[in-house]
């Protein structure tokens, strides 16, 4: 927050100089739109399963269609500036985000200028085609840089669509094409409203995800609290779950519910009946049978179906191997061991396919240890 | 609804519905017609945006309405037809669940209230900007008494049916109903840049215009079904691990619509009660991983014992401290955090802790526990009364009770929703609970759950 306020000032500032030093250019606007672009990287739109998209594309189209291509990267430029010490992280990082984000702007800028210079076409489609696909572009910039990081190609949709459209009618309406109106920094101001709303959504989205996503995790600690699993038992066999889950092609969505099952594939045993249980060991079916009963009422009926033990399905055979694997680790046998013991058992007991996909991601797993330096 | 009631709302939407046919018919012979591609694209758009924002609040819904009725009024300017902006309006009434269970009154009321209401706005942003040329500058100031007449029109019409339909005074109404209608300005503003787009460009950028909105929308519409069904779960899951033990069965669950009330009453804002549900929601459980008999003990509890009891704190707190959304009000959880000082008070301590607390207290006390039967409310009240500014936040304590009188609910002794049948003792000592109360043996000076 009060490295919004510090913006705002400045930009302020910066505008009163500027509009001092050269009264009625423009040049005022471009700096306020500077300031808009910096403000716009410390608010940024965070849909689900994505990178987070920073406003300010939608204030750079504002930039590159009101200013000059040297004033206008000029402009890109210093905000990405100005910004970096307000950015959060170590600065190595800010400085490639800031360079990631430049670098969209001003492939963006390149776009815009080639689609303008191209003729047939009348202004009104030119300046609207120019502009789009310079929106279009900033985010296939932006999704690349993404892509090297993760290797996951992410799903494109509603925050980039509100990101280009809202970026569009900010610079239409900031600088009109032909005789049609042009309402300057009005235009940035208002159509800032429903980009603003789109952006409280994601955020509130993502606030509730992550939530929910966290009240999972925790409670997978009660079990363990409560001295019926070993420490980290839950997120250990959840994470190594996901992995398996994903070297034998499931689906997000699958492997989402694999992790939550994963989580609280322990908590049914809380839930039985404390009188019933009080003097006899407690058996893994009625604690998988009663975890598969309580998730069956809410939301997470799928992650309940894998804790059922009469469930087939691939990701409640990955659960119950996994899960067995922990507990062979936790008490002291190597991974060879451990693998070993899972594969001598009863044929019926483990799915064959999921073991050899567990030994694949626990071997390579321990030959990337083995590269990474010690100490 | 009364039958009397029922036929005065008829009589109502019937009566507005025909005074705004009436006003359209007049308008329809005095005035010019309105060009037809304006107004099938802005009415269909008012429809359009009606049906996809209905289903998040109030605000949202009706802001569409006003954005939408702004942009008619500016497309009509220059011809000054005021029918043109009174279909737009009227259309916004289409609304299609009510349109498929042919809900007649709602869809007569809300055409007319909508085309009032744009007719209104219209005269007076026709009467501030003229009919001939205006800037921008001066059609986005003329917006600003637009929406004010307009959302008058509209909260005053709606007051109104609400009024006859639940009996409530139409002037309480209409102070609630006006607050909310700051939201009208900028969709108004919005309005008038819709306006002078399709002016401008003619329909080709307003789907541009539409889509941050429908993106708007959707995600919000996510993170609201994702807030219900995670609450949904996490009472689910609460309440299953609750349920082993008969006698703590829904408590977490009182806890929290008590926390509620109490809340409601003290004005907290609306995203600070979502985390003090979910935090009263969660606020035991740590004694989840107590063992049952130690909960349940009929008598004093060994130092030893007491101990293991009292760790639940520290495992309630750290289960919510992973959650960022509850780590805030994570110390709800303990009992220091619950204990009223007034020193703390003063220095604006967060109120949540002792919400849960006088929340559990009265919970506890009018439920059976297994070393004693419920406790009448009177009873409850009196004790909380009695700790009250000692141990519980006196606003805390009158919040929950005058809120509880008001709703007429009453819990305790002869009220409970479970009837157990172990027969609990009438009072006595409860290590862990609140048995402690009754008798002069008490070994606990402060009310525990």
């Amino acid at each position: 927050m009060k490295a919004v306020l510090l913006l705002v000032a400045l930009g302020g500032i910066g505008a009163a100089v500027t509009e001092a030093a050269n009264p009625g250019t423009g040049a005022t606007a471009i700096v306020l739109m500077a300031g808009a672009v910096a403000l716009g990287e410390l608010v940024v739109m965070r849909p689900p399963h994505r990178e987070p998209l920073p406003l300010a594309y939608a204030f750079m189209l504002v930039l590159i269609r009101a200013a000059s291509p040297a004033d206008a990267l000029l402009a890109i430029l210093v905000a990405e500036l100005i910004v970096l010490p307000l950015r959060s992280g170590p600065w190595t990082e800010r400085a490639i985000r800031s360079g990631e984000h430049s670098l969209s702007g001003i492939a963006a800028l390149v776009v815009y200028h080639a689609v303008l210079g191209v003729d047939g076409l009348s202004p009104t489609p030119r300046v609207l085609t120019a502009l789009g696909l310079a929106g279009i572009t900033t985010i296939l910039v932006h999704e690349c840089f993404a892509f090297a990081r993760v290797r996951r190609i992410p799903p494109l949709g509603g925050a980039d669509l509100a990101l280009v459209a809202s970026g569009m009618l900010m610079a239409i309406g900031f600088r009109g094409v032909e005789a049609h109106q042009s309402v300057g920094l009005w235009s940035v101001v208002l159509f800032s409203i429903p980009l603003s709303a789109a952006w409280y959504s994601f955020e509130r989205l993502a606030i509730i995800s992550r939530t929910s996503e966290q009240t999972i995790e925790a409670l997978s600690l009660v079990p363990e609290m409560a001295g019926l699993a070993t420490p980290g038992h839950a997120s250990r066999v959840a994470a190594l779950s996901v992995t398996v889950g994903e070297s034998l092609g499931m689906r997000r969505r699958d492997l989402e519910d694999l992790r939550a099952a994963a989580l609280l594939h322990h908590l049914g045993h809380l839930c039985l009946d404390a009188e019933e249980v009080r003097d006899r060991p407690v058996e893994p079916f009625e604690v998988s049978d009663k975890g598969a009963e309580i998730l069956r009422q809410t939301d997470l009926a799928n992650a309940g179906d894998l804790l059922a033990t009469d469930d087939a399905h691939v990701g409640s055979q990955i659960l119950r191997v996994v899960s067995a694997y922990d507990d062979l680790m936790a008490r002291g046998n190597s991974v060879e061991a451990a693998i070993d013991a899972l594969y001598s058992g009863p044929g019926f007991v483990y799915d064959p396919r999921v073991l050899e996909a567990l030994e694949r991601v626990v071997t390579s797993s321990l030959v990337a240890a083995s590269l990474v330096p010690a100490g | 609804m009364t039958t009397q009631r029922e036929t005065r709302v008829t009589a109502y939407c019937v009566v507005l519905a025909a005074g705004a046919a009436a006003l359209g018919a007049a308008l329809g012979l005095r005035g010019p017609l309105p060009a037809v591609a304006p107004l099938l694209a802005l009415a269909m758009l008012h429809v359009f945006a009606e049906n996809q924002i209905t289903d998040l609040t109030a605000d949202f819904g009706s802001s569409a309405g006003v954005m939408l009725c702004t942009a008619a009024m500016v497309v009509f300017r220059a011809d000054e037809s005021l029918l043109g902006v009174l279909l737009v309006g009227a259309a916004g009434g289409l609304y299609l669940p009510h349109l498929l269970h042919w809900e007649w009154r709602k869809i007569l009321f809300n055409c007319a209230n909508f085309s009032i209401a744009a007719v209104s706005g219209a005269a007076v942003f026709w009467a501030i900007t003229g009919s001939g040329h205006a800037s921008p500058g001066r059609l986005l100031l003329a917006a600003l008494p637009t929406a004010l007449v307009y959302s008058i029109v509209n909260v005053v019409l709606v007051s109104a049916v609400v009024a006859l339909s639940t009996g409530q005074p139409i002037r309480e109404l209409i102070l609630v109903g006006g607050r909310e209608y700051l939201v009208y300005y900028p969709f108004a503003l919005l309005g008038v840049f819709l306006g002078l787009l399709y002016l401008d460009y003619d329909v080709a950028l307003v789907p541009l215009f539409l889509v941050p909105i429908i993106v708007a929308r959707q995600a919000f519409s996510s993170y609201l079904a994702l807030k219900r069904s995670h609450e949904a779960t996490v009472r689910i899951l609460v309440g299953a691990l609750e349920a082993k033990d008969p006698y703590t069965a829904g408590h977490a669950e009182r806890v929290a619509e008590y926390a509620q009330y109490i809340g409601l009453e003290l004005g907290i804002p609306a995203s600070r009660l979502e985390r003090l549900r979910l935090a009263a929601l969660m606020h035991d459980v740590g004694k989840l991983v107590v063992p049952n008999h130690l909960l349940n003990k009929p008598g004093k509890l060994t130092a030893e014992e007491f101990d293991i009891v009292r760790k639940h704190e520290d495992v309630s707190v750290e289960i919510l401290t992973r959650i960022d959304f509850l780590a805030p009000v994570a110390p709800s959880a303990t009992s220091e955090a619950a204990q009223f000082s007034p020193i703390a008070d003063d220095r604006g301590q967060p109120v949540e802790p002792h919400i849960v607390a006088v929340a559990d207290a009265y919970d506890a006390m009018t439920s059976t526990r297994s070393y004693r039967r419920a406790l009448s409310q009177e009873i409850a009240f009196a004790e909380l009364r009695k700790n009250s500014g000692r141990q519980f936040h006196p606003r805390v304590v009158d919040a929950l009770i005058s809120s509880l009188r008001r709703r007429g609910a009453v819990h305790g002794a002869g009220h409970e929703l479970y009837v157990h049948h172990v027969s609990a003792p009438r009072g006595q000592t409860g290590s862990a609970g609140l048995g402690d109360l009754l008798g002069a043996d008490a070994e606990e000076p402060t009310v525990r759950s």
